[in-house]
């Protein structure tokens, strides 16, 4: 457990009239310096939460941006929703596959990228649309792979 | 071509910042309603204004207040921002572009419905959307516009703004409360509704994101001109958001009854050269399709349920000719079974069953009786799954079945895609 | 109330009622998985759809509360269709493994495939693959695969027990119920999810592929491990106990079990149980050893008179054993030294005995002394029941330790070691200073205050304890004067007052009823009598006093001097040189009869298997001896120990109120003493299945204590010391006990030969070492 996570657990819980509404914000928070959700992780939150293990693994593996294995750098999300895939999003995630030498769901070799499906972005207006950290990036034409792969986003 | 309310600033440069959003009228509205309304007031003139929520389900904005119970419990106003319907896209668009527009709709609805503390539900997606409202918050607070005794009115209240992370069920007003009480996002059980027992069990009044934009134009303007737009049950503006095989993907603010293809050949520029309109879905992923010939229905509530459709979130998605329809379902049916909750077994088992099927008759794989298992299969899922999710995978696949069944027809008999399979034909098949 | 029509039959029920329990009312069956009455409408399953008129679509039965005038409809092809539709979901992702599956034949998704399902299968994909026969704990076994996400067994440990030690993982069709990492599940309520489970996936680990359902035999049956009585059914195949379910009475019991109670049935197997007769050290035959065994008692009559045989009853014996023994001892020997064994003091007039009704009733319960989760669980889950349905439920624990707990919380007042019946007492007279019955109580206390325990404190009790409406004790038993003071509180206050005894042996009240002194003196005064030779033979029945009794060094005493000690028993005593004849016992399961619980209920058992070897039940004994003694008896009809059926309360006789002046509690000095509880897994009977999960650090200390004795934080073993006797025992850290007290089981074998007082507390040799 990180030394400043206690401060952010009390931060979250002094949000809400209630404090388990501070699990997915502090859930938000630590992953996003974590990158992703560890069994350690769990447990802390679970501690610093006053809840127990169970019910923290039982909320994070509801939620599809919760990630409990380790994740790359940078994480791509490519739309797969209609708008998208009438835009080529399907031929983009397979240059994108073919380009980082893995399959949708996982992440190269070196780290440096997970790449996974989303649902609709809510972008359909700029198909085929990516996120990188959950940054719109797009839209991002299929042969375009090197426009996204090299996008500079905040982070 | 059109007014402009909730968008007539898109292109004000620097509207999500406070000065500039106040210089351009900003918050006027909101210290219009402190001093010229009472809550009942604000509650009555919604009322009477016909305003329906934009959510989905087109519920009248108005009457939902009314059923607040006024049994002294603190209440609770939670901004339903967890936009995910395929197709739609207008929420994120307010949230991210002018984030101030919205808060001072939720003050305004807040001092209606005499909530002292309001949520935003942000779909976990919106990253940027998040931030953007959570610095507007703060500069609401720094304004005073936000926290105890606002602008002296007596009036307080708590604004925050909380991350969804990833489940389009959490749209679902029951599932949000849940999720915003740090649990799974499982839809709770009805009675009671949110209005009796919602957030922390209290009074709850939930909203989507567009519904509570409205507030400052309405009451600037009032409700006369509110209902001097659109139709009689349907009145005012709608933001509709445009996708698909046309030229300018986008959202648009339209006078509701106004013809769908108005929407599509004026607004959204028409379809791509050289193509035609094989099928609509006109109002988000759920609702069933809309034929060439249907292109003249009226885009208000009442209009599109005649049609057979449904105006749902205005999420439209133009299908041209090009667009395999089996493979264009499959991926919609697909998302419901990614996005099935998994509580009910309509709902989870259905979708599982539905998509494999699609996915096999789209391959080209398919038997002629999987048809009938289809339509079978959503025939035991329609109208008994537990919340509404279950029923919107339908939407599209029994309205595809029943309009382009010699599609799906073809694909068993050739054993192919006849449309060389255009929306899969670049990857995994 | 509310009248509705189902099917055609009209009916009134109460406001609220759901269509289902409605329904079931008129003995009109709606299939449901995920309802259940206990836990509330959850709305998942969706098989039990109806038909409501005026409804636009199919209504879940048990979602949908009634309403006036209402017209259901539970059959119809509407309804038969929705109904087949689910089943074919149900079974799309299912393993249809159930040849191999011990819930075939008892399972309801077999069952409602049969009533309603599809015929044949048209799901042609491949099934989801998930995990099968993975561990929940060592009793528990789960299929994810046969799950139909019922969410019963996650709600039941969730919500309902409170131990959220099953969850949901995943979502839409991936969704599993799991435990964390495969940490196995520690509730002590854990085996009830295999009974609630509809289908194969939750599966009893003990009973795994050991039966199916044609050649297994269920009877009704009491579960005899601790003075709950639950309900349960037992599980008999070729002979053998091979299962323990719970049994469901309507309006009264839900038919949960504790672990302890639903695994423990394999006592009458273990490897120690008494097959054989012995005498004097020597395996010898059962008709040897019972006619010496008579010898013996016609001998003492012969030389002493009746009077100088005593008799113990004890074990889990019926009622109706306990009738013959005593009709035995009291017509053919001719004594009136009857006694129960008990390990509490205390004792409860069947007056002020209240039922499980009232805790449903209860705006307050005390906890005088008992932690219910440990000593009764099953209540615990009344308790808390009540609790979720009544929030305002106030919980008060009076005792040296905190006796209330996350799982049923409230407020505790933590008295030293034997003051909590004066500090009760000093309670009532800031109410009721003037009552002739508070005075007299009071009388010797003189100027004594408790310790640790303010007047404000004090007060603010007197007021709830008179304010409350209906006030619901449950008293571990183990100070008689608490016995006392809680008859004068009843007395005291004009509204209901019961009294719930958790202390055992579990049929006390029903050895009682047949004619047994369940006095602690009364044993006593036996084994005084034994130690100081009035009393010659002693037969003992189903008891271990070695280790019941509180003062084993009486007990020792007693069975030195004695000439006969007899041990009737399903396992013989541990280390007794001294027992002269050990005569083999029947279990529960292998007799038939009625226990009395706690509630002074009667409950019937039947028998499910026959005694094996040479155990016999205790009636085989009684008539041999009977008739070596030349007084045959006659049992012209069985005794019935009741006019009423089962399930009846003992008739009430008025008890009258004898008050006399509490002692001043003695001051108790020491850094460290013990003082013992009631722990439902040390409660006798030995069992293998349980040995996983008997505690290993049984013993509770301060976590602060344990620190300054250098115990490590996950607790180890320790000396615990008193003059010449010690005992090396596991200790837990636990902060509900306060500082500067060691709590022990008081049944754990060798406690008793130490005394509730100052200890001396050191790490055992190989802590230290390690
Ligand atoms: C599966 C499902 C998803 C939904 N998603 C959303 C959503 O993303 N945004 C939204 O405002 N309403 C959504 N709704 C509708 C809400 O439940 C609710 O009706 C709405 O937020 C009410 O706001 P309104 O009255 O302003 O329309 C969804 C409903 C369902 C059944
Ligand atoms: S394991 Fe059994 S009880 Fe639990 S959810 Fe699955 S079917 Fe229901
Ligand atoms: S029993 Fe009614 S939905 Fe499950």
């Amino acid at each position: 457990m990180k030394p400043e996570w206690q401060e952010w657990a009390s931060q979250a819980k002094a949000e809400f009239p209630q404090a388990n509404s501070a699990l997915m914000p502090l859930m938000h928070r630590i992953q996003l310096v974590e990158g992703w959700l560890s069994d350690e992780t769990i447990q802390d939150i679970a501690d610093l939460m006053g809840v127990t293990v169970q019910y923290v693994e039982s909320v994070a593996s509801f939620y599809s941006l919760f990630h409990r294995e380790p994740v790359g750098k940078r994480v791509i999300h490519v739309c797969v929703g209609l708008s998208c895939a009438l835009a080529g999003s399907d031929e983009l995630m397979h240059n994108l596959e073919k380009r980082l030498h893995i399959k949708e769901g996982q992440t190269t070799a070196d780290g440096a990228y997970t790449l996974l499906e989303a649902e609709c972005l809510a972008a359909c207006d700029k198909a085929p649309m990516t996120q990188i950290d959950l940054r719109f990036v797009g839209p991002i034409r299929p042969e375009d792979v090197d426009t996204l792969l090299n996008k500079e986003v905040p982070s | 071509m059109t007014q402009h309310y909730l968008l007539r600033n898109r292109d004000v440069q620097d509207i999500d910042q406070f000065d500039v959003y106040e210089a351009n009228g900003g918050y006027a509205a909101m210290k219009q309603a402190f001093e010229t309304f009472k809550p009942e007031e604000l509650v009555a003139m919604v009322k009477k204004s016909g305003l329906r929520g934009r959510g989905g389900a087109g519920f009248p904005t108005g009457m939902k207040w009314g059923f607040l119970p006024k049994d002294g419990r603190s209440r609770y106003l939670v901004v339903n921002s967890d936009e995910a319907e395929p197709g739609t896209f207008k929420d994120r668009e307010l949230i991210e572009e002018n984030p101030h527009q919205l808060i001072e709709g939720i003050i305004i609805s807040s001092y209606a419905t005499e909530a002292s503390e309001a949520y935003i539900y942000c779909r976990g997606e919106f990253r940027r959307g998040a931030e953007q409202l959570k610095r507007a918050v703060k500069e609401a607070y720094d304004h005073g516009y936000l926290g105890t005794n606002i602008l002296g009115t007596g009036f307080s209240l708590e604004l925050k703004v909380y991350r969804g992370a990833g489940a389009y069920i959490c749209g679902e007003e029951s599932a949000l409360l849940e999720s915003l009480e740090g649990k799974r996002g499982n839809p709770r059980l009805k009675p009671p509704f949110p209005a009796v027992a919602g957030l922390y069990g209290g009074p709850t009044v939930v909203n989507n994101v567009e519904t509570i934009c409205n507030l400052p134009p309405l009451v600037t303007y009032g409700a006369e001109w509110y209902t001097s737009m659109g139709t009689d049950k349907s009145p005012g503006l709608k933001i509709m958001s445009v996708s698909g095989r046309v030229k300018r993907p986008g959202n648009y603010e339209i006078p509701l009854g106004t013809p769908l293809r108005t929407l599509i050949e004026e607004y959204a520029g028409g379809l791509l050269p050289g193509h035609t309109v094989k099928a609509v879905i006109p109002g988000g992923s759920s609702v069933p399709l809309l034929m060439p010939d249907q292109l003249d229905t009226p885009l208000d509530y009442e209009s599109i349920v005649k049609a057979g459709s449904m105006l749902g979130s205005g999420g439209c998605i133009v299908l041209d000719e090009q667009v395999c329809i089996v493979g264009a379902t499959a991926r919609l049916v697909k998302f419901y079974r990614e996005e099935s909750c998994g509580k009910c077994t309509p709902c989870r088992e259905g979708t599982y069953w539905m998509t494999d099927v699609l996915d096999r008759v789209e391959m080209g794989k398919g038997e002629p009786r999987d048809l009938e298992v289809l339509a079978d299969v959503a025939d035991n899922i329609a109208g008994k799954c537990f919340c509404p999710l279950g029923d919107a995978s339908l939407g599209v696949l029994v309205s595809a079945l029943k309009h382009f069944r010699h599609e799906f027809e073809a694909h068993v008999a050739e054993h192919t895609c006849p449309m060389g399979a255009r929306l899969y034909d670049t990857v995994n098949h | 109330m509310i009248q509705l029509t189902i099917d055609g039959q009209e009916i009134t029920v109460p406001a609220g009622t759901m269509i289902v329990d409605a329904a079931a009312k008129l003995g009109i069956d709606i299939p449901i998985y995920c309802y259940h009455q206990a836990l509330g409408p959850l709305g998942a399953c969706r098989m039990c759809l109806v038909e409501v008129e005026k409804m636009p679509k199919l209504a879940t039965a048990c979602t949908t509360a009634v309403s006036e005038g209402m017209v259901v409809r539970s059959k119809g092809p509407a309804v038969d269709k929705g109904r087949r539709g689910v089943l074919e979901f149900l079974l799309i992702n299912h393993p249809l493994d159930c040849p191999v599956c011990d819930k075939g034949g008892e399972c309801y998704l077999q069952d409602y495939t049969f009533e309603y399902g599809p015929g044949n299968g048209r799901f042609q994909e491949p099934k989801i693959q998930k995990l099968k026969d993975g561990p929940i704990n060592e009793f528990v076994l789960v299929d994810q695969e046969r799950c139909v996400l019922c969410q019963r067994c996650v709600r039941f440990m969730g919500e309902y027990v409170g131990e959220g030690q099953l969850l949901l993982e995943g979502r839409g069709v991936e969704t599993v119920v799991t435990t964390v990492d495969h940490v196995p599940a520690t509730s002590q309520f854990t085996g009830n999810v295999i009974d609630l489970c509809p289908v194969g996936a939750l599966l009893s680990a003990p009973y795994h592929h050991k039966g199916r359902p044609w050649n297994i035999e269920r009877e009704e049956s009491v579960c005899p491990h601790c003075p709950v009585g639950c309900t349960s059914k037992v599980t008999a195949r070729e002979g053998r106990v091979i299962r323990m379910e719970g049994r469901p009475i309507p309006d009264r019991e839900w038919g949960w079990l504790c672990d302890r109670g639903r695994f423990g049935y394999d006592f009458g197997y273990h490897p120690d149980r008494l097959l054989t007769s012995w005498v004097q050290g020597v395996e010898t035959s059962a008709a040897m050893a019972t006619r010496q065994v008579g010898q013996w008692i016609q001998e003492t009559i012969n030389q002493d008179g009746g009077s100088a045989v005593g008799v113990i009853m004890g074990g889990t014996h019926t009622t109706e054993e306990a009738y013959q023994v005593q009709r035995f001892a009291r017509e053919v020997i001719g004594t009136e030294n009857l006694a129960i064994s008990r390990s509490e003091a205390g004792y409860l007039p069947r007056a002020l005995n209240g039922t499980f009704d009232d805790i449903k009733k209860a705006d307050m319960v005390l906890l005088l002394g008992s932690d219910p989760y440990d000593a009764v669980p099953v209540v615990h889950l009344k308790l808390r029941e009540r609790w979720l349905r009544y929030s305002a439920l106030k919980v008060i624990g009076i005792g040296p330790t905190r006796l209330t707990r996350d799982t049923l919380p409230g407020q505790d007042v933590i008295t030293a070691p034997e003051q909590s019946a004066a500090v009760m007492a000093l309670a009532l007279a800031t109410q009721r200073p003037e009552d002739a019955n508070v005075k007299t109580l009071l009388q010797a206390l003189g100027d004594f205050s408790p310790s640790g325990v303010s007047p404000e404190t004090l007060t603010e009790l007197g007021v709830q304890l008179l304010g409350a409406e209906h006030l619901v004790s449950l008293w571990d038993g183990m100070d008689p004067a608490m016995g006392m003071v809680l008859a004068v509180l009843a007395e005291l206050r004009e509204k209901p007052t019961p009294i719930l005894p958790t202390f055992g042996p579990a049929n006390w009240r029903g050895w009682e009823r047949a004619g047994f002194s369940a006095h602690f003196e009364d044993l006593t005064r036996i084994l005084e009598h034994a130690r100081d030779g009035i009393i010659k033979t002693l037969l003992v029945f189903g008891a271990d006093l070695m280790n019941e009794y509180p003062d084993r060094a009486l007990v020792q005493a007693a069975f030195d001097r004695l000439d006969h000690v007899v041990v009737e028993g399903v396992q013989p005593p541990e280390d007794s040189p001294q027992v002269d004849a050990l005569l083999p016992g029947a279990t529960w399961a292998e007799v038939y009869g009625t226990y009395i619980n706690m509630e002074a209920r009667l409950q019937v058992a039947m028998a499910s298997v026959q005694p094996p070897g040479q155990a016999r039940p205790v009636k085989t004994y009684v008539n041999t001896w009977a008739h070596i003694l030349s007084h045959p008896l006659a049992w012209e009809e069985d005794w019935e120990p009741f006019d009423e059926d089962s399930g009846e309360l003992l008739p009430l006789h008025p008890a009258p109120l004898h008050v006399t002046p509490l002692k001043v509690p003695a001051a108790i000095d020491g850094d460290m003493i013990l003082i013992t509880g009631a722990l439902i897994w040390e409660m006798s009977e030995p069992s293998e299945i349980l040995l996983p999960r008997i505690p290993a650090l049984p013993g509770r200390i301060n976590p602060e204590d344990a620190k300054n004795l250098g115990l490590d934080i996950h607790g180890g073993r320790m000396r615990v010391s008193q003059g010449e006797t010690s005992l090396v025992t596991g200790m837990s850290l636990d902060p509900r006990v306060p500082k500067g007290l060691l709590w022990l089981p008081q049944r754990m074998p060798g406690v008793n030969t130490l005394q509730p007082g100052p200890i001396v507390l050191s790490l055992a040799k190989e802590e230290v070492t390690a």
